[in-house]
């Protein structure tokens, strides 16, 4: 039964997409998209020895962009039928003509791209949807169990979080995409708590656009006891000393700091000022392309939208623009941004590459950072040998705090686990470490990067931006990295 | 959708259950959002959209499923995927069954709809952008933000006889002017968009942003500070902890309740029938939403508290806050400024982050606007600073509370407090 309306619904998505494009350009349009989302989510969370929360929940709708008189118009509705589709294109003609009132001189400049139409799917080994909640609920709650056995630890969350995101995008172009896109994710987080704090450490399944295979090749049984000890030591760790010292970032940490220090510094709307009152602006902005030093000579930083697994690899971005692969920076040097249509000609670009997306049916489009990682060093280095080199330093895994000012470079960031590094070896755990810097001072002094065999993506599910605010997903990929003399617990 | 097409939809999904207990709620409604930014609209968006959401028990085992769809076919389907679920949960010791219907007594009556707001057009926002833009423009300045309106609703229905509906509006607009070397912001926000005027609030903008040019450097260290209220805003939520999390000694205010924890000229509270911030008078499990003290002269008093964590503790549940206020005075930030020697004026605050919850230890950014204070008088503008402080440190060390003002779902008055700790310089 729910096939037959899976399939019923599928066609009439596709077709209304198409309906709505027509009818939008007898309107006046001179370009219009119109996407049709289904996006269903299933959510366990436990805490301890119960399951606090099941959570299974479908949004399907369409959304509909179109530019007329120089301006953006965009409405959505949940109603699926010829009837609402016909006044959600008209209401978004009315406001884009609303909109010329106070458009750019130049009108829209929105950069070519050739009709696709093609179909995406995640490739997958294991629908998570069909994997039984009985077997999700008893790995959680084993995991639970493996970590509250640890001596001092008072408290364990799990939960775990599947994705699916089927879509159709017709445009006025004549792309027609249809993408099928799956993303797991589970975390498992151990409390410990004394008579003076409360620390925490975790385990997880990085998010990632895969099945539920995913979940099961994550060694959650295996590495929780481990993770309950980790935090109960964190409670007796030394404090984080003051000063300047050497940090050698783990991928569960670097992605952060690379999400918040580059990837948003060069998303191009906020480099041209258009997200200034939200989010925020750059400091790498267009006169710098090509001549800002960003990091030293051994940064690369790639983008690739067709990173297998990645939490942005879903063929196409809502321009109708086919994934990419390009560096953002060069030798150190920046020398592109991520971009869509609307912004790359801003930069000479003829082309986007694709950064634009929307986090619902209901949301308009926006640029959203892309898949991207800080390319692995090209000669062999294992994290043991970095270590063994390291004579001062710090070695951080994990996300813990972070906050960045709105042009993205003063940031302060911490973690999730510390271990102070002496004379080539890592001594004793440290507790409630923070680092603090200017972005290019920070990518200056790195130094080393571990070679490809640790390149390791790890997903971000909840980069915001936008106004009213979007939640986006996309993944960032490193192999451990070595900064030189980085200013650590100024935080107090 | 309206109250009658609510509750019959609701309705439908009881008849529908057979469950021990089923709540049901839908949210939704219309959101509009005009952005701009260098003076002209660069996003313009109206969406509409409801969350029917169905949680589902026998015995102790429950579970939810939400749709967005409300046609018969996709309400029974909705009511069989939490039910389904519900079966195969292990029974919750936390589970707590569905209010009674005399919950409904305790609704505190609110009045947050404007129907000129639910019906405002997308030319007059327009209109508004382009009026507001151009003294910005003709002085060479650049305007960004956003005019943002809606209509919401929230309906709930339970099986042990509970039916709450409300409707609320909301109009808001926040508007950044840059120049060259610097920048100012401000906001309004009221449930009518009458009261709302993009003209006004960028003119407050404006005039922060031409003070606000070529900032002089500052060192870090502790300063004394005003903090406007959309600064204490950003920090203030955190002063606002789980009971359950805090009984069990996970968060900073642990074994604090009763106790004097700050300043005693604060008090912070929540009152969903305020008028002048009105909050929900339900929340997602039809549970009253109260009026109560959070700080009462600078005395613990609540924390917030779910139902379950209630019955177990002898405390008030109290659910999420439906609002939040800070009682303030009649001085005005003028005023502030002149009774201050030697300080700065935060315009507003940045990516706060916990930094070690145990401690409040926070950190952030100033944005839009600092300025140094000499002799009572602003001496100049100065660079964007970071800070890492503990807000109930913060608020341990407030000198002088200003005029509550409506920030978003918030009343919140400016502060003065002393050694205020910043740790480091930006570059601009």
């Amino acid at each position: 039964m729910e096939g037959n309306i899976f399939l019923w619904r599928q066609y009439r998505m596709k077709e209304l997409c198409r309906y709505a494009v027509d009818i939008a350009k007898t309107q006046g349009a001179v370009y219009a998209d119109a996407r049709t989302v289904e996006i269903r989510n299933q959510i366990i969370a436990t805490e301890d020895e119960r399951v606090s929360r099941i959570d299974d929940t479908e949004s399907i709708g369409i959304g509909v962009r179109v530019i007329a008189e120089g301006a953006w118009g965009f409405a959505a509705t949940s109603r699926l039928d010829k009837g609402a589709i016909e006044q959600v294109v008209s209401q978004a003609i009315a406001i884009a003509k609303a909109g010329s009132l106070a458009k750019a001189p130049d009108g829209i400049n929105f950069a070519d791209e050739p009709a696709h139409e093609d179909v995406f799917k995640t490739p997958i080994e294991k629908d998570p949807f069909s994997v039984s909640l009985e077997d999700k609920i008893e790995l959680l709650l084993a995991t639970n169990k493996e970590v509250l056995s640890v001596k001092g630890v008072s408290k364990c969350m799990s939960h775990m979080l599947f994705r699916r995101q089927r879509r159709f995008l017709a445009n006025s172009d004549g792309s027609l995409i249809e993408s099928d896109v799956f993303s797991s994710a589970a975390n498992c987080q151990a409390t410990a708590v004394d008579d003076t704090t409360a620390k925490t450490r975790y385990i997880e399944a990085t998010p990632r656009n895969a099945g539920y295979e995913h979940i099961e090749q994550t060694p959650f049984l295996a590495e929780a006891r481990r993770v309950g000890s980790e935090a109960v030591a964190q409670l007796s760790a030394k404090a984080c000393p003051v000063g300047r010292k050497d940090l050698i970032l783990h991928p569960s940490h670097l992605a952060l700091t690379m999400h918040e220090s580059i990837g948003h510094a060069t998303e191009l709307d906020r480099a041209l000022g258009m997200e200034e009152s939200l989010a925020g602006s750059s400091f790498a902005t267009p006169d710098l392309l090509s001549t800002l030093k960003y990091g030293s000579p051994i940064m690369n930083i790639i983008c690739d939208n067709t990173l297998p697994g990645g939490l942005a690899t879903m063929g196409y971005d809502d321009d109708c623009v086919k994934g990419q692969r390009w560096y953002l920076i060069r030798d150190g040097i920046l020398v592109d941004y991520q971009t869509n249509r609307e912004t790359c000609n801003a930069i000479g670009a003829p082309r986007s590459h694709g950064s634009c997306r929307a986090d619902s049916w209901s949301s308009i489009p926006i640029t959203r950072q892309s898949n991207f990682g800080l390319a692995p060093g090209p000669e062999q280095l294992t994290p043991d040998e970095l270590i063994a080199d390291t004579k001062d330093g710090i070695y951080i895994e994990g996300m813990g705090s972070f906050s960045i000012d709105q042009k993205r470079q003063n940031f302060q960031f911490g973690g999730d686990c510390f271990w102070e590094i002496k004379n080539g070896k890592r001594t004793c755990m440290l507790k409630d470490v923070t680092y603090q810097a200017i972005t290019t001072d920070f990518w200056g002094s790195l130094d080393a990067i571990c070679d490809e065999r640790y390149w390791v993506p790890i997903g971000v599910m909840n980069c915001g931006k936008g106004d009213p605010m979007q939640i986006a997903q996309m993944s960032h990929a490193s192999a451990p990295a070595r900064f030189r003399q980085i200013n650590v617990g100024g935080a107090g | 959708m309206d109250k009658s097409r609510a509750i019959e939809i609701l309705e439908k999904a009881l008849r529908l259950a057979d469950a021990d207990a089923v709540e049901a709620s839908i949210d939704g409604g219309t959101e509009c959002c005009t952005r701009f930014a260098d003076n002209v609209i660069t996003q313009n968006s109206s969406k509409t959209d409801i969350t029917l959401r169905v949680k589902c028990a026998y015995g102790k085992q429950h579970a939810s499923a939400v749709t967005n769809l409300t046609s018969d076919e996709s309400i029974k389907s909705v009511v069989e995927r939490a039910q389904s679920a519900a079966r195969v949960s292990p029974p919750d010791p936390e589970y707590m069954p569905p209010l009674d219907a005399t919950e409904m007594e305790k609704y505190l009556k609110v009045n947050s709809y404007s129907d000129r707001t639910a019906s405002s057009s997308p030319d007059a926002r327009a209109e508004a952008v382009k009026k507001a833009a151009g003294p910005v423009q003709s002085a060479g300045y650049r305007l960004s933000g956003a005019f943002i309106c809606g209509s919401q609703f929230s309906a709930f229905v339970n099986s042990s006889g509970l039916r709450a509906f409300h409707r609320f509006t909301d109009a808001e607009t926040h508007t950044t002017v840059l120049g060259d070397n610097g920048s100012g912001w401000a906001q309004s926000s009221s449930n009518n968009i009458d009261e709302i005027s993009v003209e006004e609030t960028s003119a407050r903008a404006f005039a922060i942003a031409r003070d606000a040019q070529s900032p002089a450097d500052i060192d870090p260290g502790k300063y004394t500070v005003i903090l406007s209220s959309a600064a204490v805003q950003e920090m203030i939520y955190y002063m606002i902890c789980d009971a359950k999390a805090t009984d069990e000694g996970r968060t900073f205010l642990r074994g604090q309740s009763g106790k004097q924890i700050c300043n005693e000229i604060i008090t912070l509270r929540s009152d969903p029938g305020d008028l002048r911030c009105p909050g929900m008078p339900f929340q997602q499990d039809g549970l009253a939403s109260p009026k109560l003290s959070w700080i009462d002269k600078g005395v613990l008093r609540n924390l917030s508290t779910s139902r379950f964590w209630a019955s177990k503790t002898g405390r008030m549940p109290t659910g999420y806050p439906s609002n939040i206020i800070m009682d303030g005075t009649d001085a005005t930030v003028d005023e502030m400024v002149s009774s201050t020697e030697h300080g700065i004026l935060v315009v507003r605050f940045w990516y706060i982050r916990y930094v070690n919850p145990m401690k409040s230890l926070l950190t952030g950014m100033t944005r839009d606007g600092l300025f140094l204070i000499r002799d009572g008088k602003i001496a100049g503008p100065v660079k964007q600073l970071r800070f890492n402080e503990s807000v109930q440190d913060v608020l341990g060390r407030v000198e002088m509370l200003g005029k509550s003002e409506r920030i978003g779902w918030t009343l919140i008055p400016a502060l003065k407090v002393r050694d205020f700790n910043f740790s480091s310089a930006t570059k601009f």
